[in-house]
């Protein structure tokens, strides 16, 4: 009883919802309802993906990430250069990788050196010349065009990269850019935080040492990423978006936005601004084209069983698609719905069952209260600002087989993750899986009236939609949300 | 007895606001030491000062012999401060043990000080699983000054564990409240008089945002004068 009570409103939009529904698919063929709802779903999986790191990030620290929709894109760039273009990630990643054992650096520098603040920008100012240097002529469209040419192919290794002599010049220079930056954030109290010099030396060798392990190893690398299995190469770009999102949202948080608590306006204005420093930066390195990536072979192998109305025969085969309610589904969207699915039970998991998740629970509600009791928060912001993006770098790489990479998928993203964790409630878990259900459903049944049309009782023909219809009733669910309860349905904060 | 606690004239500004204009006290270890003073000369602000969650700009806190000020609160409260702060803040989406395992700062602490903290607030066990926003307010007042009893804490700074308590609630923490100071050291804000001058040894006088007297508690209990023009004739 306390629980009806409890969950009132939202068991009031569930009965609510589900009339919707029911007018929805009325006088729908079953086979056209379950291939809406399907999709919808697949629609849904994705977006909870992005709105749930949303929700999270802003019920524990009050930050509106506008730039979650990049972190998705930056994600499903990561993983399509893993999966289809190695050559771009062994060149590249060898040289952000010393740069960042430049930067690693600074604690041991603030043994010896601490600059006067004008010092400190003339330290960046010397970084970003020789880090402008260094890579100079830096043939990244040639090695971007590769990929984008020869999918899935293995790419002849004497084109379009540089000498390893060049290479090893520029990793160098990567690396004393980092290094001169780093003397320029040297601080006396990040030496005090610090941990052990020789831990900081071991860790700062270890990371040129892979850096140029990397680079050595670039042409039998890639000949073995490009070798193996595609199912295995894209389960590796799943974790390689999931890095790479989670690695900048970390960055982010650190450098950026942690010197912004007591600030909302400037937190929305920067990470407004950071999505158009990411926009630019993906359009820079991969084109503003963009790029489709192969389906991996588990769900797109053609074969005389196929599609198959039987789950295992599609297990067994590796269909392509697979009859579900009488008509073909890719299955490829099967998995995304799974992996959906299987992040919410590591979400719920993580919350409900670890010291981390208890401490992110009471810190929605108090965040100054658990710090009183001896609990770093600032480092349990940068961990779960890192894993709400990481959800959204694997996203990322989740829907590129599906929707292909863009340079729009960022904003797009940003948008119907934002109307999600409006409808639901922003902070809440609950609430992101409820209004990426809705706005997932209504995406694909918009799109449906895009198509065939909507038949009214009573109209003799059907009238069809514009595509805007799709985007537009999303929008439109936001706003009746809001009017009925504008916290929405399992918000508690405001 | 030696110090454990001693602030030397701090300031602490909220904003541009200057709320703390040279507060100075020092608090003997085992004794309860009440902070007195009207609504808003700065008892809460004080307590927050030496948590870190306000930190001071000028003056010193010094801790067990160490000047913690400009540290932040989760390091200050490792050396081994509990914070109970007013209108009980607790994590109401949290159950009862939750709450209480939270405030471990090694693994078993709650289970090593199991017996005290129950033996002080049964209610509490009656209700572990149960969340903590369901409790009563008594009860939640209990569950945040058990909270601070978790970890190997060697000061609590309580802040109005009395307010919006029944009668009978109130001496029912007052029996707590004197049976932890065997434990520990505790500084306490209070506004209910009657409790603070049952409960602590000495007594210090804020006004204004600055320390203005301080002494024997059973000394002031006698002096009319001075707690009419600090506390309010309502008190006295």
């Amino acid at each position: 009883m306390a629980w009806i009570n409890q969950n009132r409103n939202a068991l009031i939009s569930a009965v609510i919802v589900v009339i919707v529904l029911a007018l929805m698919f009325n006088g729908m063929s079953p086979q056209t309802a379950s291939s809406v709802i399907l999709s919808g779903i697949t629609l849904a999986a994705l977006y909870f993906l992005v709105a749930s790191g949303v929700s999270l990030i802003f019920g524990l620290m009050d930050v509106l990430n506008f730039a979650h929709g990049s972190l998705f894109m930056i994600g499903a760039y990561a993983g399509w250069t893993y999966y289809t273009n190695p050559r771009l990630l062994f060149n590249t990643g060898s040289l952000l990788l010393a740069l960042v054992a430049g930067f690693a650096l600074s604690p041991l520098l603030a043994r010896f050196i601490v600059l006067p603040r004008w010092a400190r920008w003339l330290a960046f100012l010397i970084a970003f010349v020789i880090a402008i240097f260094s890579v100079r002529d830096f043939p990244i469209d040639k090695l971007v065009a590769m990929g984008m040419t020869m999918t899935g192919k293995v790419i002849p290794t004497a084109e379009a990269q540089e000498p390893m002599t060049t290479m090893l010049m520029r990793l160098a220079g990567a690396f004393l850019a980092g290094a001169v930056a780093s003397a320029g954030i040297a601080t006396r109290s990040a030496e005090r935080r610090a941990a052990p010099m020789q831990q900081t030396i071991a860790l700062v060798i270890g990371m040129i040492v892979a850096a140029v392990i990397i680079l050595l190893a670039r042409e039998p690398g890639e000949q073995f990423i490009l070798q193996t299995d595609s199912n295995w190469r894209f389960l590796m770009a799943m974790v390689a978006g999931a890095l790479t999102g989670g690695a900048i949202g970390a960055l982010m948080e650190w450098g950026l936005i942690r010197p912004l608590y007591s600030r909302p306006i400037y937190q929305i204005l920067l990470t407004l601004g950071l999505t158009f420093v990411f926009d630019q930066v993906v359009r820079f390195v991969w084109g503003p084209a963009g790029a489709f990536m192969e389906i991996p072979k588990w769900f797109n192998t053609p074969s005389k069983d196929c599609p198959s109305d039987n789950l295992w025969v599609w297990f067994a085969q590796n269909c392509d698609s697979v009859f579900i309610g009488g008509r073909p589904f890719p299955s490829y969207r099967l998995f995304i719905i799974l992996v959906g699915i299987l992040m919410l039970i590591v979400i719920a998991l993580l919350l409900q069952r670890t010291r981390f998740g208890m401490i992110i629970r009471a810190g929605v509600q108090d965040s100054e209260m658990v710090e009183a009791l001896g609990i770093n928060v600032r480092r349990v912001f940068t961990l779960v600002f890192a894993i709400g993006a990481a959800l959204a770098g694997l996203g990322g790489v989740v829907a590129a087989p599906f929707l292909g990479v863009y340079p729009g998928m960022a904003m797009e993203f940003l948008l119907q993750a934002f109307i999600v964790v409006v409808i639901g409630g922003l902070g809440s878990i609950p609430g992101a899986v409820a209004g990426a259900l809705l706005v997932g459903l209504a995406r694909a049944y918009g799109d449906n009236i895009v198509l065939a049309g909507i038949q009214l009782p009573w109209m003799k023909d059907a009238i069809s939609g514009s595509p805007a219809i799709a985007r537009a009733s999303t929008v439109l669910i936001m706003a009746i949300v809001l009017f009925l309860k504008p916290t929405g349905i399992f918000g508690k904060k405001d | 007895m030696p110090n454990i606690l001693e602030l030397n004239s701090i300031q602490t500004f909220i904003g541009q606001f200057h709320i703390l204009e040279g507060v100075s006290l020092s608090v003997a270890e085992g004794s309860i030491t009440a902070l007195l003073g009207r609504n808003g000369a700065g008892k809460t602000t004080t307590l927050k000062s030496i948590i870190g969650l306000r930190p001071p700009r000028d003056g010193a806190v010094i801790f067990a012999g160490t000047d913690i000020r400009g540290r932040r609160p989760y390091d200050i409260a490792a050396l081994g401060i509990g914070y109970v702060p007013e209108h009980r803040a607790i994590f109401r989406a949290l159950t009862v043990e939750e709450n209480l395992k939270i405030a471990e700062r090694k693994k078993g602490d709650l289970a090593r000080r199991a017996d005290f903290i129950f033996g002080l607030f049964p209610d509490l066990k009656k209700f572990i699983k149960l969340s903590a926003g369901q409790l009563s307010g008594g009860q939640q007042q209990m569950l945040a000054i058990a909270r601070a009893l978790v970890p190997d804490n060697r000061l609590l700074l309580i802040d109005e564990p009395s307010e919006g308590l029944a009668p009978i609630l109130i001496e029912q923490l007052m029996t707590s409240i004197r049976s932890l100071s065997a434990h520990t050291t505790v500084l306490l804000v209070e506004q209910n008089f009657r409790m603070a001058s049952q409960l602590a040894d000495s007594y210090y006088l804020i006004d204004d945002g600055k320390s203005v007297q301080h002494g024997a508690m059973k000394d002031l209990v006698n002096d009319r004068a001075t707690i009419q023009r600090y506390l309010g004739a309502a008190q006295a």
